[in-house]
């Protein structure tokens, strides 16, 4: 679910981006030890090495695969719904956005520009939507396993099918994919239906067994109390989200449409005033919506040229420099 | 075979040396070259797609950093390649949807749909070289530390920090696990749930028990929420600095707004 940079717009990853910053930067606010004469509270001090640690805990956790079940393939977690009902929402929207912004900086996972896109689509929507909206009212205060369990499936299915939902929007809007938003959407949920419900069994789980083995490990989040904050802050980023790619995509026609526009502008095919012949082949050429083709073949091999050149030039320099 | 945590591991050692290689890139200020990749990244995406020999230029960049920074551009190419099937993933529709010609090599007509999926397929692998030669020429910590100077919260720097150094930690306790549980099951590769799930939650507990134990040693050598600001040799903002920033900015906003690519071929009979 890492969004490259090929399929974001500077536009998209600028307003997803403010998002998920305004939201990192609540979530710092909230838990920033207090420093000074109040003394930190106990929590507050001692969450910083834990989300440290479980945030390498997630990207080990990530590189060892389970079997899925009757298909012969296999899966990983990837660890929203864990770490916020381990770590509570804020604290685990800021673990998992180290993580991505780890995962883009040492693996290339993901590109920079779209780290705003993914840090939303993985680690706001799971962290602030799922969390609050479905894991907590379903596994309530209760410390059965089947209820800890149905609650893990359901919240990674909501927050996997809303990331899904998010980067249907943010592409089509980016203008990157000529399909429709609808039939996007009709490709990308159901594959995340199905990652959803490996990943929701994998949380499960795990969420299970740490029940059993260190139960107040889960404890100390029961106990919290749902507070209206956290929703409103939700809301109002996803409208502003929602909004602003309403707007983009609105203003922006759909890459086909713009692509004609773009090349029915284009001043390289206006008619050319030496005989009825050039004008007839540039009218027909305008009315197929047809660029100039062989400039633009022969712009890519003056390119082509251009890179070839550039690149002997390091590899002389470079031989250069060792004989040296 | 090697598995990925080992695979991992390897990546993370090649990438800490490869940061510690002296070259003139790496003498750099984080902050000129996180910068410069940022203006990159920003005027090479915003290139319509239909443009691919405009987007193609955008390749010099890191085909002449690449060697600055003692890097060999084939390397980086190669590992840029993995990005490829996720972007075609998504671009392979426009080949679907857009038929009309765009370009003509020979007798072959090219359709705008194939012109776009190559694009995609461009964009996604120069931005990942773009990123490998950024921290293939500064290091995390140096990075984080740049980061932290443009202004990134103190918190969020220690949580960087904080991951990247247990990351290895963690990777190698993984490790441990994995391969007692390959010792014991024979040629199997993936877990069973039951299996996986108790692993991981054991050594998610293990993980929080080591968190206190941390905690603890932190607050013993007088941990007060922020991680000291160390003394590094590149602490100072050089000429050089604005030199790269300013020349590479410079370069890629002309070749951005003007086009050099479209011009030149006009140019030509």
């Amino acid at each position: 679910m890492h969004m490259s940079d090929a399929l974001v717009s500077p536009t998209v990853a600028a307003v997803a981006g403010t998002a998920s910053l305004l939201l990192l930067g609540t979530a710092l606010r909230k838990l920033r030890p207090a420093s000074g004469m109040h003394a930190a509270p106990e929590a507050n001090e001692r969450i910083v090495p834990l989300m440290g640690v479980t945030g390498a805990f997630v990207f080990a956790a990530q590189m060892i695969n389970f079997a899925v079940p009757g298909t012969g393939s296999s899966g990983h977690i990837v660890g929203g719904i864990l770490l916020s009902a381990i770590l509570g929402p804020w604290a685990a929207l800021l673990t998992l956005s180290s993580v991505l912004v780890l995962q883009c900086l040492l693996f290339a996972d993901g590109g920079l520009l779209a780290l705003g896109c993914n840090i939303f689509n993985m680690a706001v929507l799971s962290c602030l939507a799922a969390y609050p909206l479905v894991y907590r009212p379903i596994a309530g205060r209760s410390t059965s396993p089947g209820r800890i369990f149905a609650a893990s499936l359901a919240a990674s299915v909501a927050g996997l099918e809303l990331g899904a939902l998010a980067v249907t929007a943010e592409t089509v809007a980016s203008g990157i994919t000529a399909l429709p938003f609808g039939r996007f959407l009709l490709f990308m949920l159901p594959i995340h239906l199905a990652i959803g419900i490996g990943e929701g069994i994998a949380t499960g789980t795990v969420l299970c067994a740490v029940q059993r083995y260190r139960p107040e490990l889960l404890a100390g989040r029961r106990n919290e109390k749902q507070t209206g904050k956290t929703l409103a802050a939700i809301a109002l980023a996803a409208l502003v989200v929602g909004g602003s790619f309403s707007w983009i995509a609105s203003s922006r026609p759909d890459g086909l449409e713009w692509s004609i526009e773009r090349t029915a502008a284009d001043p390289e095919i206006e008619a050319q005033p030496d005989g009825a012949h050039r004008t007839a082949a540039a009218l027909q050429q305008r009315t197929a919506a047809l660029p100039d083709y062989d400039t633009s073949a022969a712009g890519l091999v003056g390119c082509g040229v251009i890179l070839l050149a550039a690149w002997g030039g390091t590899r002389l320099l470079r031989t250069r420099r060792r004989q040296a | 075979m090697k598995n990925r945590l080992q695979y991992a591991l390897c990546e993370l050692e090649t990438l800490e040396n490869s940061a510690r290689t002296e070259s003139p890139l790496q003498r750099l200020d984080a902050r000129s070259k996180l910068l410069t990749t940022v203006v990159f990244l920003a005027t090479m995406l915003s290139v319509p797609l239909t443009r691919l020999s405009e987007i193609l230029l955008f390749a010099l960049y890191p085909l002449l950093t690449a060697p600055l920074g003692g890097m060999r551009y084939g390397t980086i190419l190669r590992r840029s390649l993995y990005v490829v099937p996720f972007a075609a993933l998504i671009g392979v529709f426009n080949l679907f949807c857009d038929h009309q010609p765009a370009l003509r090599i020979g007798t072959l007509a090219v359709t705008e749909g194939w012109v776009v999926f190559v694009s995609i397929l461009l964009r996604g692998m120069l931005s990942v070289q773009a990123l490998l030669v950024l921290i293939g020429s500064t290091g995390f910590f140096e990075l984080c530390r740049g980061m932290q100077r443009l202004g990134m919260p103190h918190l969020f720097t220690v949580q960087l920090l904080f991951v990247y150094r247990y990351l290895h930690l963690l990777l190698d306790e993984a490790l441990r696990l994995s391969w007692a549980r390959e010792a014991r099951s024979f040629g199997r590769r993936s877990f069973p749930l039951q299996v996986w799930g108790t692993l991981v939650a054991q050594l998610l507990v293990r993980t929080c028990d080591r968190a206190e134990q941390i905690h603890r040693a932190m607050l013993a050598r007088g941990f007060k929420g922020r991680l000291p600001d160390g003394i590094s040799p590149h602490n100072r903002w050089r000429r050089a600095d604005t030199q790269f920033l300013a020349v590479w900015g410079a370069a890629l906003l002309l070749a951005r707004l003007t086009g050099p690519v479209e011009t030149l071929t006009r140019l030509l009979p």
